[in-house]
Order: structure tokens, then sequence, then C-alpha cells
């Protein structure tokens, strides 16, 4: 059933006969036009890229960062409207703010992912309002260590359980997509915006499922963050973009458990090897012209 | 009569009846008035501060008191913020865990564009990329010690306000970057613009140590000595005797400034009951933070006791 | 009445995803007259183009101080403008009682930006429909950043919004690598021939029809209007009579 023409599509909140809601359908649209992020969950933390386009020769290099921290340990990256990604950034961080005050403790991935989600849903809801122009990918690292507890000042008893169950893991990179509708999955790789099926292809090819054995680290995570990125924009190859990358992995790692830009060396070398790799690609494409 | 302060003001019962609350709003009706901390509980001792020539000495002892009981004693009381500022509590220590939370979300806060920031921006950067005697301050752009002072005086001015104070009084210590020397509007009038004078890269101020107190009522002061609590008696003549202006301690040097401030806790600990002999000391410089949270008095002795007369169970 | 359906409101998507009353806030900002904003390494400078409605009457304000550390420029609705402004000295007076510190560029942007978002994207309200260059330097330097009525807020090198303000940002990608480099002078002279490039060809710039902003880092923010700018406009564009420019100001 086509949407235009029909009304139904006219207002937020409004079904069609055929219980589709065309508004979200649409914000969905917006998101697509948007430059390509991506984020992959490794073994030992999380990556998130994207494909920053960039629209004039006026604007300030390696300034508009686009992708933003959201508590210590947490990152978001989205595609779609600038604007609403930056309303959806703000209102994640008041979440993770008013866990902590609530908790004191930082909020667990899926936790935020999930008010994330019920936020986003919300503007589904009521004619009075539309839905968000974006879909947002949310990586995280819950601490695996034991935390303590926010503003304590001593160390607590030197004895007993404290009611800790012994040998018990938890913590661990995580990664979450939500959508405009404001469904939301728990991914090991996540990609959205224009390029987002080429880059979903990428994603499928790498080892990133616990089931299939060791998982690619966090450094091989960055490389293929950048190549993957380079190949989602094949497809827009007439604008320009830069690239952004963020990684977070635990307190024993490289970010110390925070959500941080990735170094500038390391983040040249994956550019590098990602042009690299498109160049060498082109190559075979031509090398097989040949021999046809 | 009923003394009860919810009946101050109000007619007497004996006289005139049972008060009739039906006219109040609800809020008001049959409650009793609200109450707010009326005094600490468990509580912190003295914090000192000492200013140096490149930066300021911080020290508070690992003591939590429960009136007269010593209740906990390894408790923290100096916080650091980031390479540039350090908070010392004294007074109630679960005031003190709130402000914690308030400085932790506010770094939090800060460091949104973390993620965005370039390495030398980070206000944590490892201590290694920091050049102490290097002109330019890479860390220009983070809240340095005074802006986190003006921020705590004014939460503790809001709260007093409300008759509902926080109970503390604090220390700040750290680093902080000058003014510009005159604050200038044009450098140059109109007629002079022909002669297309370039201006240079500013001079780069160089980040100067900063000590400040600031306590429940929302006073603050400062002073290259500092200290609060039983030290503000008992430490801050011992170092003034060393310190007596700023321009001394701008020629202190940081072991002086530390063998100062050590002294001192050794007299608060002889002294101050509520006072014990383990300790955290900061060493806040361009260097970033030096925090040691667990000194040992040293050369405790207290056979100058012997020489004490007319108190307790002694009999002369 | 309407081009299509989906432009009554701010809250309505087209099939393409485009919220067309935004858009359409954007015109707003083109029928504004152009504003230009520059920085160097040391400097951040806002020369605009004001308007009068008649011949007798007063010229438009288009460039704001807020703080002692920055102004902005505007091109499209004044009033809007105006709210903004206020919201903006607010903000940026409550970071100076709070934390004794100049509100941070990018900060101050990112709230006026979160706050044109939310008329976007609530019905019964309706974009901004002014476009504005934030201009300044703060403890990280100096700045210059653009905001549109969508929300979208970028950091700019240089800018230009407004009618015909395409001419001003050909020339200002042309000169792109001086600006950096560049002195106080030297920038102004830039701002000054952007905003020239831009004009119908009958027009001049005038003491009366142009403003300037600068601000420099330990040089507060300061507007020049009238006479103060008569020098600049002098020196930047060296009149027919060049060499003679000397006897001419003489008669004046």
């Amino acid at each position: 059933m086509t949407s235009i023409g029909t009304g139904y599509d006219l207002s937020n909140s409004v079904f069609s006969p055929d219980g589709r809601n065309f508004q979200v359908e649409y914000a969905v649209k917006a998101v697509e036009n948007g430059g390509t992020a991506i984020g992959i969950r490794c073994k030992d933390g999380v990556v998130l890229g994207l494909e920053k386009l960039v629209s004039s020769k006026l604007l300030k290099k390696d300034a508009n960062k686009r992708i933003s921290t959201v508590d210590r340990n947490m990152g978001v990256v989205y595609s779609g409207l600038q604007p609403d990604g930056k309303h959806f950034v703000s209102r994640a961080r008041d979440e993770a703010s008013s866990w902590r005050s609530t908790y004191k403790a930082p909020i667990p991935v899926s936790s935020l992912a999930n008010r994330m989600g019920s936020y986003v849903q919300a503007y589904t809801l009521y004619n009075s309002v539309r839905p968000f122009g974006i879909t947002a990918i949310i990586g995280g690292y819950d601490a695996e260590t034991e935390l303590s507890v926010d503003g304590a000042v001593g160390s607590g008893p030197k004895s007993g359980s404290g009611g800790k169950t012994k040998g018990a893991k938890e913590g661990g990179p995580y990664l979450y997509m939500i959508e405009p509708s404001g469904t939301y999955w728990g991914y090991y790789g996540a990609a959205s915006g224009k390029g987002r099926q080429a880059a979903k292809s990428e994603l499928e090819k790498l080892k990133l499922d616990p089931k299939d054995g060791e998982c690619i680290s966090l450094e091989e995570g960055v490389k293929e963050a950048a190549r993957i990125i380079y190949v989602a924009h094949e497809d827009n190859k007439d604008k320009d973009f830069e690239l952004e990358l963020t990684w977070v992995s635990s307190v024993a790692g490289p970010t110390k458990g925070r959500h941080e830009e990735v170094p500038k060396a390391l983040r040249e070398e994956a550019e590098k090897l990602a042009k690299k790799s498109m160049e060498g690609d082109e190559d075979d494409e031509e090398e097989e012209k040949m021999e046809e | 009569m009923n003394h009860l302060p919810q009946a101050w003001g109000r007619p007497r019962d004996d006289i005139y009846g049972a008060y009739d609350h039906s006219y109040l709003p609800q809020t008001h009706a049959n409650t009793h008035p609200t109450t707010h901390t009326q005094s600490p509980v468990v509580t912190g001792t003295s914090v000192l501060g000492l200013k140096f020539k490149d930066g300021v000495v911080l020290a508070a002892d690992n003591l939590a008191s429960y009136g007269s009981l010593a209740r906990f004693t390894d408790v923290k009381r100096l916080k650091p913020f980031n390479r540039k500022a350090v908070v010392g509590f004294g007074g109630d220590v679960s005031d003190m865990q709130y402000l914690d939370r308030l400085l932790n979300s506010l770094d939090v806060q800060e460091n949104y564009s973390g993620a965005a920031t370039t390495e030398e921006d980070d206000g944590e950067a490892p201590a290694a990329t920091a050049d102490g005697e290097g002109g330019e301050d890479k860390h220009k752009a983070i809240l340095d010690a005074k802006n986190l002072h003006t921020y705590l005086s004014k939460v503790l001015y809001k709260r007093r306000s409300d008759f509902n104070p926080l109970w503390n009084a604090i220390l700040v210590a750290g680093l902080t970057t000058p003014p510009p020397p005159a604050p200038s509007t044009s450098t140059s009038s109109p007629k002079d613009t022909t002669t297309s004078k370039p201006t240079g890269p500013a001079p780069s101020r160089k980040p100067i140590p900063y000590l400040a107190y600031a306590d429940l009522l929302g006073t603050t002061y400062s002073s290259p000595t500092l200290a609060t609590g039983f030290g503000a008696h008992l430490a801050v003549p011992i170092m003034r005797r060393a310190v007596p202006d700023e321009a001394a301690a701008a020629k202190l040097s940081r072991e002086e400034a530390v063998e100062i401030v050590k002294k001192c806790m050794k007299v608060l600990f002889y002294r101050d009951a509520r006072s014990m002999n383990e300790y955290s000391l900061c060493v806040i410089d361009g260097k970033g933070v030096d925090l040691q949270e667990n000194i040992k008095l040293e050369g405790e002795s207290w056979a100058f006791a012997e020489g004490i007369k007319g108190y307790g169970t002694q009999t002369v | 009445m309407f081009r299509n359906n989906y432009d009554n409101d701010s809250v309505t998507f087209s099939p393409q995803g485009r919220i067309f009353q935004v858009e359409y806030a954007q015109e707003a900002v083109k029928q504004g007259s152009v504003v230009v904003g520059i920085v160097s390494k040391t400097h951040a400078v806002l020369a605009a183009l004001k308007r009068n409605a008649e011949e007798l009457s007063s010229y438009q304000k288009k460039i704001i101080p807020i703080d002692t550390h920055y102004g902005i420029a505007l091109a499209g609705l004044a009033s809007d403008a105006r709210v903004l402004s206020n919201f903006m000295k607010q903000q940026s007076l409550a970071s100076r009682l709070t934390y004794d510190r100049p509100i941070p560029l990018s900060e101050i942007t990112s709230r006026i930006g979160d706050r044109a978002q939310t008329n976007t994207q609530h019905y019964g309200k309706r974009p901004y429909g002014v476009g504005l260059l934030i201009a300044g330097v703060d403890q990280k330097g100096p700045h210059l950043f653009e905001f549109q009525p969508s929300g979208v807020t970028q950091e700019m090198v240089a800018c230009g919004i407004g009618a015909r303000s395409q001419m001003a940002r050909t020339y200002l990608e042309r000169n792109l690598d001086e600006f950096e480099g560049s002195s106080r002078e030297e920038l102004i002279k830039h701002a000054l021939r952007a905003l020239k490039d831009s004009l119908a060809q009958d027009k001049e710039l005038t003491i009366e029809n142009t403003s300037l902003g600068v601000a420099g880092v330990d040089e507060n923010f300061k507007m020049y209007e009238g006479q103060e700018i008569a020098n600049w406009l002098e020196t930047t564009f060296e009149r027919p009579e060049g060499g003679e420019g000397e006897g001419m100001e003489v008669d004046s």
C-alpha cells in the first residue's frame, strides 16, 4: 500500500489500515540520508566509527565532533539529523547522571539502551511531536572489576562476603542500536546511515560472535572500523568526509575504562591501511577486467 | 505551657483550646515545621593548606569521629578533582560524600567533550605529558581551582540560605590562570589602522598556585596559609611563622612546604583529641596532583606530656 | 495555499525524510542582509551589512555583543535573534557567577542549538527564523560558530550567511589558507572584502551601513561602527582616486 495521498502519513501516532506508522518510516528516510555510523563489539572493548560528511570547505578541520561521551565509559554515535542527535545525547547524559544519583554507580549499557529506547518510542506516540530523525549506536564498557560506590570514603568491611557471589563474572563490552521507532537490539556489529548495507556485509565477515571462537581485538576493531567506513563511503564518493573514531576498553585496557577518541597515531595508521585496502580492491577489479 | 518549637508563636492551648489547623494549606496542617540538619554527626577534623613557589600542599588526617568516638579510621578527606584542583573537607562526612558526588557529576559533565578532547586538553592526562616548567599551559581549558572554589562556595551559600547547610569547612587548592594584566578593549584606535601591526600570539600566562577556604555559611577567604577547624587555631600560627605573606610563599620550596605541613599535622595529633596519626598529604603543582593517602606520623613521642600538669586524674 | 501536505508544521516528515517548515525557516535567513565571520590564530572578526528601511530611518542592528569575550552577528528575523541573545546573555552571566569563568563558546552555541531543536520537534512551535554567527575568544582560543534555524551548529574557520552570501563564501573559500596566520588588521580587511563581494553592483560599503565586531586573545569583544571604521574602509578599498587618497581626506 502506498503511503502518499492517503492522509495516513500526515500525522504522527496514526496507524494506516495495514498497521503502519508512516511518520516513523519517513523518519527512517532522514536517517538513510545521513553519513554512515558503525559500532563494533570486540573481545576487549567497543569501537565507534563515523563517516562525517563535510558540507563546506569553511568548516574547521577536526572540530565538530559528532561521537559523544554520555558517561565516562560510554559513547554514542548517530546517523541522521544532527540536532536530533544532540537532543538524544543530552537526554542520554541526563539518564546516566540520574542513574548515578540513584544508584551511586555508572549506568549499565543495557539499561541506558532500554531507557533511551523508551524515550525515542515516546516520540512515536503523540501527534504533538515528531519521531527522532536518527538511528543511534550506543557503545560502552560495563566495569568487570568491582567499583567502589560513588562518594565512598572508606574501604568497607575487611572481612565477610558482603552479599557477593563468588566467581560471578559481570561487565564487559556492550553495543546497542536504537532506531526512530524506539526499537533497539544488542549487536556484535551495527551500522546505520547511507552506507549501512555495504558496512553490514563487511561487518558480517568479521569474527565478532563469541560462538565462533575468539573475537577480534580492539585494535583490529579500530582498523576494521576505519576500513568499513571507507568501503561504505564508496557509494557516496563525490562528497568529502572526515573519519571519526572512538573506543572504550576495560579499566585494564588502553582507554582505562573510558570512552575516548582513538589516539591520533593509531587513527592515522588505521586510515592509511583503509586507503591502501581500497586501492587494492580497485587494482583487483582492474586485474579481473584485464583477465576478462 | 508547651515549649516545643511547633507551638512557638501560636495561641496557648490551655487558654484558647487546641489550635485549629484546618485553614492552613494541606502541606502545613498538623505537621511539624520543616527541620534540617541541626548539627553534624560523623565528622572529620582539620584540613591544612600551604602555598609554595610552584604549587600548594594540602593535608588532612584519615579519621571520621562519631562524637568523641574514633568511628572510622580509613576515611580519605582529600578529593582530587582534576590535575589542577583538589578539595579538602572538614566537618560532616555524609555531606562531604554528597559534595564528592556533586563534584563527580561535574567532572563527568566537564568531560562530555572528552571524547572530543584531544589528549592535551584532557583533565586527567598522564603526568608525563605535562611540562611543569614550560611556559605554556596545555590544560588551560579545564575547570581550575579558582573555578571550583567559586562553584563550591555558591553551593554552600545556597544551602545555608535554604536553612539546610552542608556542614563542612573546605579548602580548595591547586592552580589558576591569572587574568590578563589590563583588560583592554581595543589595541588600536581607528587612526593607526593604516599601519597594519601584526598581533603575535598572546603571551601565554603561566598558572599560579591557588588556595582558598569556604564553609557552611558560604564564607570565603584566601591566604597563603589556611586551615579549617582546630587547625585554624593550632596550625596556622606555625605555618605563618614560616610563610607570613605571599612573597614568602613565592620563595618556599616544595620540600620545605611539605616539612612545615608535616610538623603541623604532628602538633594537631598531639593537641586535637579528634585526630589520628595517619593522614593524607597532597601536593598540587604544574606536574599535576601527587596524593599520598596513608602517611604515618613520624617520630611520635609523648615524652613531652610528662611535664604537663593539671589534667585528668593527676593529683599534682 | 500550501505547496504540499507535508509543510504545514515542523512535526511532519515528508516521505523523503525532510522537514519543510525547517527548510522554509532557513529561507528567512537568506532574506536577511549578509554577515561574515572569520577567525585567525589570535582573533575573531565579524562584519555585517546593515539595511535601513528608508532614507531617513536608522539602520538595523546586526551585531550584538553578548559577553566581554564574544558577540554574535545575525541574519534573518531580528526579534528571534533578540530572544536568543537575551538567553545567551543570561547563560553567560550564570557561568561567570557560578564558576567565575567566561562561558566556552562551544558550550553556549550548543545550548542555543538545543533550544532551537526543541522548536523543530514539538507541535505549536515554529523554528527560529534566524541564523547566527557566534565569534569570540575563550580559554581554548578564538572561535567562530554558525547557528542555523534547524538547530545545526558548526565550528567554522570562516562563514557568511544572509542574502547573496554565496559571493562572500566564494571569497572566503578562495582565501581560506591565509586566515590562520593573518594579523588583526588583515583579518578585518578580509572580512570587509568578503562582505563587499556579496553586495549588489550599485552598492558600496559605507560607515553608515557597515558594522564590525572584533575579539582577540587578551582583547575583549568590541563592536565598531560609524566613524570608527572609516579608516578600515578607506585602506581596504582603495578608491579609484587611489593615489590621491590622502588629499581626499583633507577635503572632508
